[in-house]
Protein backbone atom coordinates (compact mmCIF):
# COMPACT_ATOMS: atom_id res chain seq x y z
CA UNK A 1 0.00 0.00 0.00
CA UNK A 2 1.43 4.11 -1.15
CA UNK A 3 2.39 6.06 1.98
CA UNK A 4 -1.38 7.65 1.50
CA UNK A 5 -4.09 6.58 3.09
CA UNK A 6 -6.26 8.78 0.11
CA UNK A 7 -5.12 11.67 -2.43
CA UNK A 8 -7.83 13.66 -4.09
CA UNK A 9 -6.54 15.75 -7.02
CA UNK A 10 -9.07 17.91 -8.64
CA UNK A 11 -12.25 16.65 -7.97
CA UNK A 12 -15.13 18.04 -9.54
CA UNK A 13 -18.43 16.96 -9.81
CA UNK A 14 -21.93 19.04 -11.56
CA UNK A 15 -24.96 17.35 -11.69
CA UNK A 16 -27.55 17.63 -14.12
CA UNK A 17 -30.99 18.16 -13.10
CA UNK A 18 -34.23 17.93 -14.71
CA UNK A 19 -34.64 20.57 -17.33
CA UNK A 20 -30.90 20.79 -18.18
CA UNK A 21 -29.78 22.81 -14.88
CA UNK A 22 -26.43 22.40 -13.68
CA UNK A 23 -25.65 22.47 -9.87
CA UNK A 24 -21.48 22.08 -9.16
CA UNK A 25 -21.48 20.48 -6.28
CA UNK A 26 -17.22 19.93 -6.06
CA UNK A 27 -15.23 22.16 -7.87
CA UNK A 28 -11.35 21.31 -7.58
CA UNK A 29 -11.22 19.47 -4.31
CA UNK A 30 -7.83 18.67 -3.57
CA UNK A 31 -6.63 16.49 -0.16
CA UNK A 32 -4.50 13.98 1.19
CA UNK A 33 -5.20 12.05 4.42
CA UNK A 34 -2.73 9.89 5.92
CA UNK A 35 -2.44 6.70 6.92
CA UNK A 36 -4.05 6.35 10.82
CA UNK A 37 -4.91 9.80 10.86
CA UNK A 38 -8.72 11.30 11.93
CA UNK A 39 -9.72 13.94 9.32
CA UNK A 40 -12.78 16.27 9.25
CA UNK A 41 -14.45 17.58 6.62
CA UNK A 42 -16.48 20.41 8.16
CA UNK A 43 -18.78 22.73 5.53
CA UNK A 44 -22.61 23.93 5.99
CA UNK A 45 -25.22 21.73 4.34
CA UNK A 46 -24.49 21.20 0.65
CA UNK A 47 -20.89 22.37 0.83
CA UNK A 48 -19.78 19.19 -0.95
CA UNK A 49 -18.74 17.10 1.85
CA UNK A 50 -20.87 14.08 1.31
CA UNK A 51 -20.37 14.21 -2.61
CA UNK A 52 -16.85 14.30 -1.74
CA UNK A 53 -17.52 11.01 0.47
CA UNK A 54 -18.84 9.25 -2.00
CA UNK A 55 -16.69 9.97 -5.00
CA UNK A 56 -14.13 8.63 -2.36
CA UNK A 57 -15.85 5.53 -1.41
CA UNK A 58 -16.48 4.72 -4.85
CA UNK A 59 -19.87 4.95 -4.45
CA UNK A 60 -20.34 7.89 -7.00
CA UNK A 61 -18.32 9.06 -10.22
CA UNK A 62 -16.95 12.45 -10.43
CA UNK A 63 -17.09 14.48 -13.73
CA UNK A 64 -13.27 15.03 -13.92
CA UNK A 65 -9.96 14.84 -10.86
CA UNK A 66 -8.72 11.26 -9.44
CA UNK A 67 -9.38 9.49 -5.99
CA UNK A 68 -6.31 6.93 -4.76
CA UNK A 69 -6.90 4.86 -1.76
CA UNK A 70 -3.30 3.71 -0.44
CA UNK A 71 -2.39 3.86 -4.21
CA UNK A 72 -5.25 2.20 -5.70
CA UNK A 73 -7.23 4.09 -8.52
CA UNK A 74 -11.09 4.56 -6.52
CA UNK A 75 -12.69 5.52 -10.06
CA UNK A 76 -11.18 3.65 -12.47
CA UNK A 77 -10.63 0.63 -10.55
CA UNK A 78 -13.12 0.40 -7.37
CA UNK A 79 -13.34 -3.63 -6.81
CA UNK A 80 -9.25 -2.85 -5.67
CA UNK A 81 -10.51 -0.26 -3.48
CA UNK A 82 -13.55 -2.08 -1.84
CA UNK A 83 -12.16 -4.22 0.36
CA UNK A 84 -10.38 -1.52 2.09
CA UNK A 85 -12.77 0.50 3.35
CA UNK A 86 -16.16 0.91 5.05
CA UNK A 87 -18.55 3.47 5.26
CA UNK A 88 -20.85 4.58 7.40
CA UNK A 89 -23.99 6.19 5.16
CA UNK A 90 -25.67 9.58 6.08
CA UNK A 91 -28.90 8.59 7.94
CA UNK A 92 -27.98 4.95 7.00
CA UNK A 93 -30.05 2.78 9.25
CA UNK A 94 -29.74 -0.95 9.77
CA UNK A 95 -31.85 -3.51 8.59
CA UNK A 96 -35.62 -3.30 11.04
CA UNK A 97 -35.72 -6.68 10.68
CA UNK A 98 -32.77 -7.55 11.62
CA UNK A 99 -31.46 -7.22 15.62
CA UNK A 100 -27.88 -5.52 16.20
CA UNK A 101 -25.98 -8.67 16.37
CA UNK A 102 -27.52 -9.72 13.14
CA UNK A 103 -27.05 -6.94 11.49
CA UNK A 104 -23.26 -6.83 12.29
CA UNK A 105 -22.39 -10.50 12.08
CA UNK A 106 -24.39 -11.29 8.98
CA UNK A 107 -22.22 -7.54 7.47
CA UNK A 108 -18.89 -9.22 8.23
CA UNK A 109 -19.74 -12.76 7.11
CA UNK A 110 -21.01 -10.72 3.53
CA UNK A 111 -17.33 -8.95 3.69
CA UNK A 112 -16.00 -12.33 3.41
CA UNK A 113 -14.76 -13.07 7.32
CA UNK A 114 -15.03 -16.59 8.67
CA UNK A 115 -17.64 -17.13 10.92
CA UNK A 116 -15.74 -17.39 13.96
CA UNK A 117 -13.76 -13.88 13.38
CA UNK A 118 -17.26 -12.61 12.47
CA UNK A 119 -18.95 -13.43 15.71
CA UNK A 120 -15.97 -12.13 17.89
CA UNK A 121 -16.02 -9.02 16.09
CA UNK A 122 -19.74 -8.79 16.05
CA UNK A 123 -18.94 -8.92 20.24
CA UNK A 124 -16.80 -6.55 20.39
CA UNK A 125 -18.41 -3.98 18.75
CA UNK A 126 -21.62 -4.22 20.20
CA UNK A 127 -19.48 -3.80 23.49
CA UNK A 128 -17.91 -0.86 22.30
CA UNK A 129 -20.93 0.84 21.00
CA UNK A 130 -22.64 0.21 24.03
CA UNK A 131 -25.61 -2.45 22.29
CA UNK A 132 -25.25 -5.26 24.39
CA UNK A 133 -28.86 -4.91 26.22
CA UNK A 134 -30.50 -4.37 23.12
CA UNK A 135 -28.46 -6.66 20.76
CA UNK A 136 -31.26 -9.18 20.60
CA UNK A 137 -33.85 -6.77 20.10
CA UNK A 138 -34.97 -5.72 16.33
CA UNK A 139 -33.82 -2.73 15.18
CA UNK A 140 -37.12 -1.48 14.36
CA UNK A 141 -37.98 -1.14 18.43
CA UNK A 142 -34.64 0.36 18.87
CA UNK A 143 -34.65 4.58 19.29
CA UNK A 144 -33.00 6.55 16.63
CA UNK A 145 -29.67 6.83 18.52
CA UNK A 146 -29.28 2.53 19.15
CA UNK A 147 -30.14 2.59 15.39
CA UNK A 148 -27.75 4.94 14.75
CA UNK A 149 -25.66 2.92 16.94
CA UNK A 150 -25.45 -0.04 15.32
CA UNK A 151 -24.90 0.82 11.77
CA UNK A 152 -21.60 2.71 13.33
CA UNK A 153 -20.86 -1.03 15.05
CA UNK A 154 -21.30 -2.56 12.24
CA UNK A 155 -18.79 -0.59 10.29
CA UNK A 156 -16.00 -0.10 13.07
CA UNK A 157 -16.55 -3.97 13.55
CA UNK A 158 -14.85 -4.38 9.81
CA UNK A 159 -11.66 -2.41 11.55
CA UNK A 160 -11.14 -1.59 7.64
CA UNK A 161 -8.17 0.75 6.47
CA UNK A 162 -10.47 3.35 5.39
CA UNK A 163 -13.42 4.28 7.49
CA UNK A 164 -16.11 6.76 5.73
CA UNK A 165 -18.21 8.20 8.35
CA UNK A 166 -20.81 10.85 7.19
CA UNK A 167 -22.40 12.30 10.43
CA UNK A 168 -21.46 9.14 12.80
CA UNK A 169 -22.90 10.74 15.78
CA UNK A 170 -25.84 12.53 14.44
CA UNK A 171 -28.89 11.65 17.07
CA UNK A 172 -26.74 10.10 19.94
CA UNK A 173 -27.01 11.28 23.19
CA UNK A 174 -23.68 13.57 24.62
CA UNK A 175 -22.31 10.05 26.90
CA UNK A 176 -22.85 8.42 23.28
CA UNK A 177 -21.06 10.03 21.13
CA UNK A 178 -18.10 10.44 23.26
CA UNK A 179 -17.72 6.48 23.60
CA UNK A 180 -17.74 6.55 19.82
CA UNK A 181 -15.46 9.03 19.67
CA UNK A 182 -13.07 6.77 21.71
CA UNK A 183 -13.62 3.59 19.77
CA UNK A 184 -12.52 5.77 16.87
CA UNK A 185 -9.20 6.78 18.30
CA UNK A 186 -8.99 2.89 19.36
CA UNK A 187 -8.89 2.16 15.83
CA UNK A 188 -6.74 4.54 14.52
CA UNK A 189 -4.46 3.16 16.95
CA UNK A 190 -4.78 0.28 15.66
CA UNK A 191 -3.56 1.54 12.15
CA UNK A 192 -7.59 2.49 10.34
CA UNK A 193 -8.05 6.02 8.58
CA UNK A 194 -10.97 7.85 9.87
CA UNK A 195 -12.30 10.70 6.63
CA UNK A 196 -15.84 11.72 8.60
CA UNK A 197 -17.67 14.77 8.09
CA UNK A 198 -19.70 16.02 10.91
CA UNK A 199 -21.68 19.36 12.10
CA UNK A 200 -20.57 19.05 15.42
CA UNK A 201 -17.74 21.41 15.77
CA UNK A 202 -16.85 20.26 19.35
CA UNK A 203 -16.82 16.51 17.70
CA UNK A 204 -14.24 17.85 15.35
CA UNK A 205 -12.05 19.85 17.60
CA UNK A 206 -12.25 16.63 19.85
CA UNK A 207 -11.47 13.73 17.53
CA UNK A 208 -10.07 15.26 14.10
CA UNK A 209 -6.16 15.59 13.83
CA UNK A 210 -6.79 17.62 11.15
CA UNK A 211 -9.88 19.23 9.47
CA UNK A 212 -10.65 20.87 6.30
CA UNK A 213 -13.37 23.22 5.83
CA UNK A 214 -15.51 22.96 2.46
CA UNK A 215 -17.75 25.70 1.38
CA UNK A 216 -20.08 25.61 -2.13
CA UNK A 217 -17.47 22.90 -3.56
CA UNK A 218 -13.94 24.10 -2.63
CA UNK A 219 -11.81 23.83 0.38
CA UNK A 220 -11.43 26.84 1.97
CA UNK A 221 -8.19 26.01 4.61
CA UNK A 222 -6.62 22.69 5.51
CA UNK A 223 -4.97 22.15 8.83
CA UNK A 224 -5.27 21.16 13.09
CA UNK A 225 -7.60 22.69 14.59
CA UNK A 226 -5.57 25.06 16.22
CA UNK A 227 -3.99 26.48 13.08
CA UNK A 228 -7.60 27.35 11.67
CA UNK A 229 -8.13 29.19 14.87
CA UNK A 230 -4.93 31.12 14.10
CA UNK A 231 -5.81 31.85 10.92
CA UNK A 232 -9.03 33.65 11.43
CA UNK A 233 -6.73 36.90 12.92
CA UNK A 234 -6.22 36.00 16.79
CA UNK A 235 -6.47 33.80 19.83
CA UNK A 236 -9.21 35.74 21.70
CA UNK A 237 -13.01 36.49 21.14
CA UNK A 238 -14.61 39.22 22.72
CA UNK A 239 -18.55 39.38 22.53
CA UNK A 240 -19.91 42.04 22.88
CA UNK A 241 -24.02 41.85 23.46
CA UNK A 242 -25.80 44.24 21.56
CA UNK A 243 -22.68 45.33 19.49
CA UNK A 244 -24.48 45.15 15.68
CA UNK A 245 -25.06 48.59 17.08
CA UNK A 246 -21.29 49.17 17.02
CA UNK A 247 -20.39 47.23 13.95
CA UNK A 248 -18.14 49.40 12.19
CA UNK A 249 -15.83 50.70 14.90
CA UNK A 250 -15.83 46.29 15.95
CA UNK A 251 -15.01 45.44 12.70
CA UNK A 252 -11.52 48.04 12.44
CA UNK A 253 -9.88 45.43 15.55
CA UNK A 254 -10.52 42.26 13.85
CA UNK A 255 -12.62 39.54 12.06
CA UNK A 256 -16.13 39.57 13.18
CA UNK A 257 -18.49 36.92 13.77
CA UNK A 258 -22.71 37.98 14.08
CA UNK A 259 -24.83 36.09 16.17
CA UNK A 260 -27.67 37.97 16.02
CA UNK A 261 -27.36 41.68 17.90
CA UNK A 262 -24.39 40.08 19.40
CA UNK A 263 -20.98 40.30 18.06
CA UNK A 264 -18.23 38.47 18.06
CA UNK A 265 -14.89 39.90 17.69
CA UNK A 266 -11.79 37.70 16.86
CA UNK A 267 -8.80 39.30 18.02
CA UNK A 268 -5.23 38.81 19.69
CA UNK A 269 -4.37 39.71 23.13
CA UNK A 270 -3.15 43.53 22.78
CA UNK A 271 -6.27 44.30 21.41
CA UNK A 272 -9.08 43.10 23.98
CA UNK A 273 -8.64 45.93 26.57
CA UNK A 274 -9.33 48.30 23.81
CA UNK A 275 -12.44 46.43 22.59
CA UNK A 276 -13.92 46.09 25.98
CA UNK A 277 -13.14 49.97 26.97
CA UNK A 278 -15.30 50.91 23.66
CA UNK A 279 -18.11 48.43 25.64
CA UNK A 280 -18.38 50.08 28.40
CA UNK A 281 -18.19 53.31 26.89
CA UNK A 282 -21.24 52.25 24.78
CA UNK A 283 -22.92 50.92 27.46
CA UNK A 284 -22.38 47.41 26.46
CA UNK A 285 -21.51 44.04 28.13
CA UNK A 286 -18.54 42.28 27.25
CA UNK A 287 -17.16 39.00 27.99
CA UNK A 288 -13.55 37.42 26.66
CA UNK A 289 -12.63 33.72 26.09
CA UNK A 290 -10.74 31.82 23.92
CA UNK A 291 -11.58 31.76 20.01
CA UNK A 292 -13.48 28.59 19.67
CA UNK A 293 -13.53 25.94 16.42
CA UNK A 294 -16.90 26.80 15.67
CA UNK A 295 -16.09 31.12 15.81
CA UNK A 296 -13.04 30.10 13.49
CA UNK A 297 -15.52 27.89 11.39
CA UNK A 298 -18.31 30.76 11.10
CA UNK A 299 -15.42 33.62 10.08
CA UNK A 300 -13.96 31.36 7.52
CA UNK A 301 -17.48 30.75 6.19
CA UNK A 302 -18.29 33.92 6.53
CA UNK A 303 -15.41 35.85 4.72
CA UNK A 304 -15.90 33.36 1.62
CA UNK A 305 -19.77 34.21 1.61
CA UNK A 306 -18.69 37.77 1.57
CA UNK A 307 -16.56 37.40 -0.98
CA UNK A 308 -18.08 35.37 -3.37
CA UNK A 309 -21.71 37.71 -3.16
CA UNK B 1 -15.63 -10.90 -21.96
CA UNK B 2 -18.08 -8.97 -20.23
CA UNK B 3 -19.29 -12.30 -18.94
CA UNK B 4 -15.98 -13.54 -17.34
CA UNK B 5 -15.82 -9.88 -15.51
CA UNK B 6 -18.92 -11.09 -13.33
CA UNK B 7 -17.86 -11.30 -9.39
CA UNK B 8 -20.09 -13.41 -7.51
CA UNK B 9 -18.32 -12.62 -3.79
CA UNK B 10 -20.45 -12.73 -0.58
CA UNK B 11 -23.69 -13.34 -2.64
CA UNK B 12 -24.13 -16.88 -0.54
CA UNK B 13 -24.02 -14.84 2.91
CA UNK B 14 -25.91 -11.71 0.95
CA UNK B 15 -28.30 -14.59 0.08
CA UNK B 16 -28.54 -15.85 3.62
CA UNK B 17 -28.89 -11.83 4.68
CA UNK B 18 -31.71 -11.05 3.10
CA UNK B 19 -33.47 -14.55 3.78
CA UNK B 20 -33.05 -13.52 7.75
CA UNK B 21 -34.59 -10.17 7.34
CA UNK B 22 -37.80 -11.89 5.14
CA UNK B 23 -38.68 -14.55 7.59
CA UNK B 24 -38.66 -11.98 10.16
CA UNK B 25 -41.95 -10.73 8.19
CA UNK B 26 -43.67 -14.37 8.40
CA UNK B 27 -46.76 -12.47 8.09
CA UNK B 28 -46.21 -10.70 4.54
CA UNK B 29 -44.95 -14.59 3.07
CA UNK B 30 -48.26 -15.78 4.54
CA UNK B 31 -50.46 -13.27 3.23
CA UNK B 32 -48.50 -13.40 -0.24
CA UNK B 33 -51.04 -16.46 -1.00
CA UNK B 34 -54.23 -14.08 -0.32
CA UNK B 35 -54.77 -12.90 -3.99
CA UNK B 36 -54.11 -16.27 -5.29
CA UNK B 37 -56.11 -18.05 -2.68
CA UNK B 38 -59.41 -15.08 -3.22
CA UNK B 39 -59.14 -16.26 -7.01
CA UNK B 40 -59.29 -19.56 -6.92
CA UNK B 41 -62.06 -19.95 -4.93
CA UNK B 42 -63.83 -17.63 -6.95
CA UNK B 43 -62.87 -20.29 -9.87
CA UNK B 44 -64.02 -22.92 -7.88
CA UNK B 45 -67.05 -21.19 -7.15
CA UNK B 46 -68.10 -19.79 -10.72
CA UNK B 47 -65.71 -21.20 -13.32
CA UNK B 48 -64.36 -24.64 -12.28
CA UNK B 49 -63.43 -25.98 -15.49
CA UNK B 50 -60.69 -23.16 -15.61
CA UNK B 51 -59.09 -24.75 -11.92
CA UNK B 52 -56.09 -25.80 -13.61
CA UNK B 53 -55.53 -23.21 -15.90
CA UNK B 54 -55.62 -20.95 -12.85
CA UNK B 55 -53.66 -23.10 -10.67
CA UNK B 56 -50.89 -23.25 -13.16
CA UNK B 57 -51.24 -19.72 -13.66
CA UNK B 58 -51.30 -19.01 -9.84
CA UNK B 59 -47.89 -20.52 -9.49
CA UNK B 60 -46.34 -18.65 -12.16
CA UNK B 61 -47.93 -15.24 -10.75
CA UNK B 62 -46.47 -15.85 -7.34
CA UNK B 63 -42.95 -16.00 -8.78
CA UNK B 64 -43.58 -13.33 -10.97
CA UNK B 65 -44.33 -11.52 -7.66
CA UNK B 66 -41.01 -12.35 -6.62
CA UNK B 67 -39.76 -9.65 -8.91
CA UNK B 68 -42.40 -7.17 -7.21
CA UNK B 69 -40.67 -7.85 -3.88
CA UNK B 70 -37.01 -7.64 -5.05
CA UNK B 71 -37.78 -4.16 -6.22
CA UNK B 72 -39.48 -2.78 -3.18
CA UNK B 73 -36.31 -4.12 -1.08
CA UNK B 74 -34.06 -2.76 -3.11
CA UNK B 75 -35.58 0.53 -3.20
CA UNK B 76 -36.49 0.29 0.16
CA UNK B 77 -33.15 -0.36 1.97
CA UNK B 78 -31.47 1.89 -0.57
CA UNK B 79 -33.50 5.04 -0.23
CA UNK B 80 -34.96 4.79 2.98
CA UNK B 81 -32.26 2.81 4.75
CA UNK B 82 -29.23 4.08 2.79
CA UNK B 83 -27.91 0.21 3.43
CA UNK B 84 -26.73 0.22 -0.58
CA UNK B 85 -23.89 2.03 0.44
CA UNK B 86 -22.69 0.37 3.43
CA UNK B 87 -22.70 -2.50 0.72
CA UNK B 88 -21.59 -1.53 -2.13
CA UNK B 89 -18.56 0.29 -0.59
CA UNK B 90 -17.29 -2.89 0.85
CA UNK B 91 -15.63 -6.11 -0.88
CA UNK B 92 -19.57 -7.84 -1.45
CA UNK B 93 -19.56 -7.12 -5.47
CA UNK B 94 -23.08 -5.38 -6.70
CA UNK B 95 -23.67 -8.68 -8.46
CA UNK B 96 -23.72 -10.59 -5.29
CA UNK B 97 -26.08 -7.94 -4.08
CA UNK B 98 -28.62 -8.33 -6.41
CA UNK B 99 -28.43 -12.24 -6.68
CA UNK B 100 -28.17 -12.47 -2.84
CA UNK B 101 -31.25 -10.48 -2.77
CA UNK B 102 -33.36 -12.14 -5.03
CA UNK B 103 -32.16 -15.53 -4.22
CA UNK B 104 -33.01 -14.59 -0.68
CA UNK B 105 -36.34 -13.37 -1.08
CA UNK B 106 -37.15 -16.50 -3.27
CA UNK B 107 -35.95 -18.36 -0.35
CA UNK B 108 -37.84 -17.00 1.61
CA UNK B 109 -41.44 -17.17 -0.29
CA UNK B 110 -40.54 -20.16 -1.54
CA UNK B 111 -42.61 -22.54 0.84
CA UNK B 112 -46.20 -20.53 -0.03
CA UNK B 113 -44.95 -21.58 -3.46
CA UNK B 114 -44.84 -25.04 -2.97
CA UNK B 115 -48.32 -25.37 -1.32
CA UNK B 116 -49.78 -24.16 -4.37
CA UNK B 117 -47.24 -26.39 -6.64
CA UNK B 118 -48.85 -29.38 -3.68
CA UNK B 119 -52.53 -27.97 -4.30
CA UNK B 120 -51.92 -27.88 -7.75
CA UNK B 121 -51.09 -31.54 -7.50
CA UNK B 122 -53.69 -32.99 -5.54
CA UNK B 123 -56.50 -31.09 -7.87
CA UNK B 124 -54.80 -31.15 -11.70
CA UNK B 125 -51.83 -33.39 -11.26
CA UNK B 126 -49.28 -32.36 -14.33
CA UNK B 127 -47.48 -35.23 -16.08
CA UNK B 128 -43.42 -35.67 -15.64
CA UNK B 129 -42.85 -32.99 -18.86
CA UNK B 130 -45.37 -30.55 -17.60
CA UNK B 131 -43.38 -30.92 -14.32
CA UNK B 132 -40.34 -30.41 -15.87
CA UNK B 133 -41.87 -27.49 -17.82
CA UNK B 134 -43.31 -25.83 -15.06
CA UNK B 135 -39.97 -26.31 -12.83
CA UNK B 136 -37.90 -24.90 -15.95
CA UNK B 137 -40.58 -21.78 -16.92
CA UNK B 138 -40.79 -20.86 -13.22
CA UNK B 139 -36.95 -20.67 -13.11
CA UNK B 140 -36.67 -18.27 -16.33
CA UNK B 141 -39.49 -16.63 -15.01
CA UNK B 142 -37.52 -15.72 -11.60
CA UNK B 143 -34.05 -14.80 -13.74
CA UNK B 144 -36.88 -12.07 -15.79
CA UNK B 145 -38.72 -10.76 -12.87
CA UNK B 146 -35.88 -9.78 -10.46
CA UNK B 147 -33.91 -9.00 -12.36
CA UNK B 148 -36.41 -6.37 -13.94
CA UNK B 149 -37.47 -5.48 -10.66
CA UNK B 150 -33.55 -4.64 -9.50
CA UNK B 151 -32.87 -2.75 -12.52
CA UNK B 152 -36.41 -0.69 -12.06
CA UNK B 153 -35.71 -0.07 -8.27
CA UNK B 154 -32.48 1.87 -9.12
CA UNK B 155 -34.63 4.68 -11.11
CA UNK B 156 -36.03 5.65 -8.15
CA UNK B 157 -35.15 8.27 -5.17
CA UNK B 158 -38.38 8.43 -3.91
CA UNK B 159 -40.47 4.63 -2.46
CA UNK B 160 -44.07 6.57 -3.00
CA UNK B 161 -42.53 6.77 -6.84
CA UNK B 162 -42.19 3.44 -7.88
CA UNK B 163 -45.97 2.32 -6.54
CA UNK B 164 -47.81 3.21 -9.40
CA UNK B 165 -45.10 1.35 -11.89
CA UNK B 166 -45.53 -1.51 -9.50
CA UNK B 167 -49.01 -1.81 -10.25
CA UNK B 168 -48.67 -1.19 -13.45
CA UNK B 169 -46.18 -4.30 -14.14
CA UNK B 170 -48.52 -6.33 -11.93
CA UNK B 171 -51.30 -6.21 -14.41
CA UNK B 172 -49.38 -5.80 -17.50
CA UNK B 173 -47.68 -8.78 -16.98
CA UNK B 174 -49.23 -10.57 -14.16
CA UNK B 175 -52.83 -10.37 -14.59
CA UNK B 176 -53.91 -9.06 -18.43
CA UNK B 177 -52.05 -11.43 -20.08
CA UNK B 178 -53.29 -15.43 -20.04
CA UNK B 179 -51.20 -16.06 -16.87
CA UNK B 180 -54.54 -17.03 -14.64
CA UNK B 181 -56.72 -18.22 -17.41
CA UNK B 182 -56.50 -20.31 -20.58
CA UNK B 183 -55.63 -18.46 -23.93
CA UNK B 184 -58.27 -19.42 -25.64
CA UNK B 185 -60.63 -16.47 -24.10
CA UNK B 186 -58.77 -14.43 -26.02
CA UNK B 187 -58.96 -13.49 -29.88
CA UNK B 188 -56.20 -15.64 -32.00
CA UNK B 189 -54.59 -12.48 -33.43
CA UNK B 190 -53.81 -11.79 -29.30
CA UNK B 191 -51.49 -15.92 -29.21
CA UNK B 192 -48.68 -13.83 -30.49
CA UNK B 193 -48.20 -11.17 -28.56
CA UNK B 194 -49.18 -13.13 -25.56
CA UNK B 195 -46.32 -15.61 -26.36
CA UNK B 196 -43.94 -13.07 -26.21
CA UNK B 197 -44.49 -12.12 -22.14
CA UNK B 198 -42.71 -14.03 -20.47
CA UNK B 199 -45.36 -14.71 -18.00
CA UNK B 200 -48.15 -16.04 -20.45
CA UNK B 201 -46.05 -17.82 -22.74
CA UNK B 202 -44.52 -20.06 -19.56
CA UNK B 203 -47.88 -20.23 -18.41
CA UNK B 204 -48.89 -21.45 -21.88
CA UNK B 205 -46.13 -23.42 -22.39
CA UNK B 206 -46.66 -25.61 -19.16
CA UNK B 207 -50.50 -26.04 -20.40
CA UNK B 208 -49.00 -27.15 -23.25
CA UNK B 209 -47.20 -29.84 -22.03
CA UNK B 210 -49.90 -31.30 -20.19
CA UNK B 211 -51.58 -32.75 -23.14
CA UNK B 212 -55.04 -31.28 -24.04
CA UNK B 213 -54.79 -27.84 -21.51
CA UNK B 214 -54.07 -25.56 -24.18
CA UNK B 215 -54.41 -26.09 -28.44
CA UNK B 216 -51.59 -23.91 -29.77
CA UNK B 217 -49.73 -24.21 -33.41
CA UNK B 218 -45.95 -25.28 -32.82
CA UNK B 219 -44.19 -22.42 -34.24
CA UNK B 220 -46.37 -20.19 -31.68
CA UNK B 221 -45.31 -22.57 -28.42
CA UNK B 222 -41.75 -22.70 -30.59
CA UNK B 223 -41.80 -18.57 -29.91
CA UNK B 224 -43.30 -18.67 -26.74
CA UNK B 225 -40.59 -20.53 -25.56
CA UNK B 226 -37.62 -19.04 -27.37
CA UNK B 227 -39.41 -15.74 -26.23
CA UNK B 228 -39.34 -16.39 -22.73
CA UNK B 229 -35.08 -18.03 -22.57
CA UNK B 230 -34.05 -14.87 -24.22
CA UNK B 231 -35.81 -12.29 -22.09
CA UNK B 232 -34.90 -13.96 -18.83
CA UNK B 233 -31.56 -14.50 -20.19
CA UNK B 234 -31.00 -11.37 -21.76
CA UNK B 235 -32.50 -9.07 -18.83
CA UNK B 236 -30.85 -11.32 -16.14
CA UNK B 237 -27.11 -9.94 -17.75
CA UNK B 238 -28.32 -6.10 -18.40
CA UNK B 239 -29.02 -6.60 -14.60
CA UNK B 240 -26.11 -8.04 -13.88
CA UNK B 241 -24.51 -5.49 -15.53
CA UNK B 242 -26.63 -2.29 -14.25
CA UNK B 243 -25.99 -3.45 -11.11
CA UNK B 244 -22.53 -3.25 -11.34
CA UNK B 245 -23.09 0.44 -13.06
CA UNK B 246 -25.48 1.49 -10.77
CA UNK B 247 -23.24 0.44 -7.39
CA UNK B 248 -21.08 3.47 -8.12
CA UNK B 249 -23.44 6.24 -9.55
CA UNK B 250 -22.63 8.71 -12.50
Amino acid sequence: MSAEALVARDLTKTYTLRGGITVPALRGVSLTIHPGERFALLGRNGAGKTTFLRIASTLLVPSSGTVEVFGHDAIGDPDSVRPLLAVVPQEGKPFFHLTPREQVYTYLCARGFSRATAKARTEEALEQMGLEEVADRLSVTLSGGQRQRTVVATVIATEAPLLFLDEPTIGMDPFARRGVWETFRRLTRRGSTILLTTHYLDEAENLAQRLAIVERGRVLVVGTSESLKQQVGGTFRVSVGGGSRIRPQLASFGNLVEDGEAVHVIVGPERVQEILALSVREGLAATVGPVTLEEAFLSVVGHSINEES
Amino acid sequence: MALARIRWAGTGEFTLTELRVQLHEGLAIVTSMVVQAVLLTFVVLLARSILPYALIGAVLYSVFMLGQRVQNEAAYIRIDHKLSDLYHASPLSAEGYFVGMSAGVLLAYLPPILVLAVVLELVAPLGAVATLVLIATAAALWLFTCSLGYVISTFFRDNRAIWPYASLITSAFGVLPPVLYPIRFLPGYWHPIAMLLPTSSAACLVEAAQGGLVALSAPTLALGAVALLVEAVGVFLFALYWARRSAQER
